[in-house]
């Protein structure tokens, strides 16, 4: 096989299981489309399988398109976790919801091969492709209730500030080739270090592409559409986009501000660290006052963001791989931990017709479903950062790498915001366990051994990562020396 | 090098640590089984009971090195080891921890009516944690530990406590949080700084971190921050706020690990990370926090004086009980050292033995305002008797575990600085005024109600809850030297590791002193 057909395997099992399941869809009764999520967590397995054989690889295809090396295969099999989780979660919630459609499948699937390929691009162009194939199967999985008008407006409202972010990014891209010729990352990174490159527009190209890139990954002041898309799409396919864009979009962010803009950080790390500030403060705050669960999660995943940038700053002169390193394990534990607290709503929601996503559907829920609330429970810790859990380390290991970049006022503040933070995740364990309430359940048929083995395979990775972190945090470090070596 | 293998042949302190979770995890099998959950819990507390005892007698108690060493790679990358060691201070604390987590089982046998189970498995999550932060040496697996001793805790006060529960626990949480939030920049920072050379793994290890050497302006920092989390947990004028609304709202139990152990956490927290780590920030800070501490004395027993609320009162008692720790420690010299100690040892016990006592009242008469009560010696004549025991106890007097370490504590201080050591003796006259005019109100005066004759006296099972307590207290006052050996070597260290410092930093301390005289 050619190194071509390699590089892209795992992708290429994506897209024919898209297809089949594409095909097959129609003819099967609505009974029978529920073996099509296993069709597709089979083809993430598989494609996760065939990524980590080639984890000793270290080429580029495509003539330079993408790479395969480390840090690939630690980004694909992360976003593969990502998908299978946000399928097996979903299934019986598009059954109640009488939505169970193979599109659904197929859409988060083609997500996840932009995904992949922004975190294996090493150019512009492929880059851009894979944003747009995975921005436009997200805006199409936000809609996808499409008899309910808040999915519909969650899908309008993503895909008109989407569009926009995209423009930026993609005008910033322009600027970076019109100054160094080339859509190479590292070409464009030789140039923008070596050759004599006019200031201004150099300036303008980085703003460009930080505003979209804050647009994505919703950083304050782009933040607004988050908590609105979260609130109106399926909360299954909430779970899948408050995480997957986010890890791709970091996955692209730290390339971009490494191999091609490093030699840039005197103009790019300042701005990032009031992006960053800005959206902790509007993450901790806003998520104070919010009565809706999945409003909540959406500003809480906003201040993870801001702890992310926040790492992201840390690797400022390129010497500092441990931010990066910091930067991955963060997500890989946020991936566990958001896409499990959404999945207990997904849970709850499935088991009772009348919980509403708000807080106070949660009151009296240990006692009424102490597992639901056990593993809501640490999934809530998880986020607060509190020892054992994924959380904490992730939190331990970022500020680690903040501190030691130098700016250990920077983790102070990240502190300071997650004591905050600590207030709105333990008001949820409140209302489980402290509070009791009169409403009555109106209970559904939402057994499903599908949303429970998600829910614990999410809680055995909060816990993994929490307890025996090595071999995860070893597979960062491994991924990132590389990049900067070249 | 005491490693574990030598000195009993089995990794004790990872047993001691996390037997009690593991029992709390079986626990989990015995759903609707009460009878069986609680045997078992007893069982399981009674074991680790033993087993501390086991680990004090195996203990080498004329070294100050650490003992029983267990030590694993955790996190290699980054320096992290599962390293678990004790000294005399620790094992102390440790046989305290074990001690009141069994004593408290037997004491809330019928106390809880609903989620029992979870009740008692909270508990046996709490001592893991518990002696998981005495015997981590480690600094990142300590501040594991640390936090994971605050969620049992915070799950005790908010669901099984009383009507502002859920504030109390929120409140509690918060504040721990937050000063563990500074430690937790703190340590990472002091990791990274004392690296031999920038491509070197963190160091997190206190065995090599206390022999490095910290910039000033760096242990300053890094002082605060560890001090600030400590200084919360002890609790420190003007942090102490949580702890009177954790403990109004705490079910008995709670309220008893919270003041017998959880408080002891901070104090030792500066034992064994502030004074080795960051001596020159010691000298420099230890006037003003001996200030904080006199304040801590006279406010919490001033405080304590006009409380109506019984609880209330045993709470502000503890905040200037823990005042005389804080000063004891920071006078610097080995006397005040093991004072403190000794302070916060008895303390745990007599404030463990007085919380159950305000318990075993709240349970016969549902009030624990002073006022509702008072003759209750008539009904009550054992209980009066106790009561008398452990408030004599507290308010120090002589042949009484109070006594020791108060003494102590000031003679240290006395040594330090006769003018402070002079103030901080007028809260042990405000201890005996307060407690004893609470002994007074409640169980002298007129009876209130006859009904009261009809209610029972102290219970067997009661009182075996108590005697333990009553025990070592009256060992404690008569012949100290069991204890005082225990922690005199690991004292006489800190105190050796002082002493230059104090020489050098000798005129600073005058001139701060000479700025606070000016005061007095």
């Amino acid at each position: 096989m050619s190194h071509e057909v390699i590089a892209i395997m795992p992708e290429l099992m994506l897209i024919a299981t898209a297809v089949v399941i594409l095909l097959v869809d129609p003819l099967l009764p609505v009974d029978g489309r529920r073996g099509l999520s296993w069709l597709g967590i089979f083809a993430c397995i598989t494609a996760a399988l065939s990524t980590w054989f080639s984890r000793g690889e270290e080429f580029t295809a495509f003539s330079h398109g993408i790479a395969l090396d480390k840090y690939s295969v630690f980004f694909k099999i992360l976003l593969l976790a990502v998908a299978a989780m946000a399928m097996l979660i979903s299934e019986k919630h598009l059954f109640l919801k009488k939505r169970l459609l193979g599109d659904y499948y197929a859409l988060i699937l083609f997500a996840t091969i932009g995904m992949m390929v922004m975190a294996e691009a090493i150019d512009l162009i492929t880059f851009f492709v894979g944003l747009e194939l995975m921005a436009l199967s997200s805006y199409l999985l936000a809609g996808f209730f499409r008899y309910q008008e808040k999915s519909i407006e969650a899908a309008m409202k993503y895909f008109l500030t989407g569009a926009f972010a995209s423009n930026f990014i993609l005008m910033g891209m322009a600027l970076l080739y019109g100054l160094s010729g080339s859509t190479n990352y590292q070409e464009i990174g030789d140039a923008v270090k070596l050759g004599p490159v006019p200031e201004g527009p150099l300036v303008i190209a980085i703003m460009f592409i930080l505003a979209g890139f804050a647009f994505k990954i919703s950083a304050a002041p782009f933040h607004n559409w988050a908590p609105d898309v979260y609130q109106g799409s399926p909360t299954p396919a909430a779970a899948f986009l408050s995480v997957g864009p986010k890890v791709a979009a970091f996955a692209a962010i730290l390339k971009f501000f490494t191999i091609m803009l490093g030699s840039q950080s005197d103009t790019w790390v300042p701005l990032m660290i009031a992006l960053s500030i800005a959206t902790m403060i509007v993450g901790a705050t806003m998520a104070l006052v919010q009565k809706d669960l999945k409003r909540m999660l959406g500003f809480s995943s906003i201040g993870h963001v801001g702890y992310l940038l926040l790492a992201v700053v840390a690797t400022g002169d390129s010497g500092h791989t441990i931010g990066m390193a910091a930067v991955l394990f963060y997500l890989a534990a946020y991936a566990f931990m958001n896409m499990g607290a959404f999945g207990v709503l997904v849970y709850l929601a499935n088991h009772n017709a009348r919980f509403n996503d708000s807080l106070d559907d949660l009151a009296g829920l240990g006692r009424r479903r102490p597992w639901a609330a056990g593993v809501m429970t640490l999934f809530m810790l998880s986020l607060t950062g509190v020892p054992p859990t994924a959380g904490f380390l992730a939190k331990f290991y970022l500020f680690s790498a903040v501190v030691e970049a130098g700016f250990a006022w920077l983790a102070l503040a990240g502190a300071l915001f997650s004591l905050v933070s600590a207030y709105f995740y333990l008001r949820v364990i409140v209302f489980m366990y402290m509070r009791d309430s009169e409403q009555v359940e109106e209970k559904t048929d939402g057994k499903s051994w599908d949303l429970t083995l998600g829910l614990g395979i999410a809680a055995a990775g909060v816990l993994l990562l929490g307890i025996l972190p090595a071999p995860v945090l070893n597979a960062a470090q491994d991924a990132v020396v590389k990049l900067l070596g070249n | 090098m005491y490693d574990f293998q030598e000195q009993i042949g089995f990794p004790i302190l990872t047993v001691l640590t996390f037997l009690p979770a593991v029992a709390g995890l079986v626990m989990l099998l015995m759903r609707g089984k009460p009878k069986a959950y609680k045997g078992f819990a007893l069982a399981a507390t009674a074991a680790n009971f033993i087993l501390s005892l086991v680990l004090i007698a195996y203990f080498d108690r004329y070294t100050a090195d650490m003992q029983f060493i267990e030590k694993v790679p955790w996190i290699s990358s980054l320096g992290i080891s599962y390293h678990m060691s004790v000294d005399g201070i620790s094992v102390l604390l440790i046989m305290l921890t074990a001690l009141l987590s069994l004593i408290i089982i037997p004491a809330s046998w019928n106390y809880v009516k609903e989620r029992e189970l979870q009740f008692f498995i909270a508990f046996l999550f709490l001592e893991t944690g518990l002696i998981g932060v005495f015997c981590a040496r480690d600094l990142l697996l300590f501040y594991v530990f640390w936090e994971i001793m605050l969620i049992p805790m915070y799950f005790i006060i908010g669901v099984w406590g009383g009507p502002r529960r859920i504030y109390a626990a929120i409140k509690f949480f918060l504040f721990t949080f937050a000063g563990s939030l500074l430690m937790l920049i703190a340590i990472v920072a002091i990791a990274y700084l004392a690296r031999a050379n920038p491509y070197a793994t963190p160091v997190f290890d206190m065995d090599l971190l206390e022999k490095s050497i910290f910039s000033y302006q760096v242990q300053m920092l890094a002082f605060l921050a560890f001090f600030i989390a400590f200084a919360v947990k002890v609790p420190m004028w003007p942090l102490h706020t949580w702890l009177p609304d954790a403990h109004v709202e705490a079910p008995t139990a709670g309220s008893v690990i919270l003041a017998g152990v959880m408080l002891k956490v901070g104090g030792y927290g500066m034992l064994r990370l502030c004074i080795p780590l960051f001596p020159d920030a010691v000298v420099t800070m230890a006037p003003w926090i001996l200030v904080l501490s006199l304040i801590a004395i006279i406010y919490g027993a001033l405080v304590s004086l006009v409380q109506k609320d019984l609880k209330k009162l045993v709470a502000y008692s503890s905040v200037s009980h823990m005042g005389f720790v804080t000063a004891g420690i920071f006078a610097l010299n080995l006397v005040g050292i093991e004072g403190g100690i000794m302070v916060m040892f008895s303390h745990g016990l007599l404030t463990g033995a007085l919380f159950l006592m305000v318990g075993f009242l709240y349970e016969r008469l549902h009030t624990r305002e002073i006022a509702d009560m008072g003759g209750l010696a008539g009904p009550f004549p054992v209980m009066a008797g106790v009561l008398l025991f452990f408030t004599l106890a507290s308010l120090g007097l002589p042949g009484l575990s109070g006594f020791v370490g108060e003494f102590l504590s000031l003679v240290g201080l006395f040594t330090y600085s006769k003018p402070l050591a002079a103030i901080a003796s007028i809260g042990i006259i405000l201890a005996a005024a307060y407690l004893l005019w609470m002994f007074q109100r409640v169980m002298f005066t007129k009876l209130r109600d006859e009904k009261w004759y009809k209610l029972p006296d102290l219970s067997l099972r009661e009182i075996v809850s108590l005697a333990p307590l009553a025990i070592l207290a009256v060992w404690a006052g008569v012949y100290p030297n069991t204890f005082l050996q225990l922690i005199q070597p690991p004292a006489a260290r800190l105190t050796e590791k002082m002493a230059p410092y104090m020489a050098e930093g000798g005129s600073a301390v005058e001139r701060i002193f000479a700025s606070l005289g000016g005061l007095f």
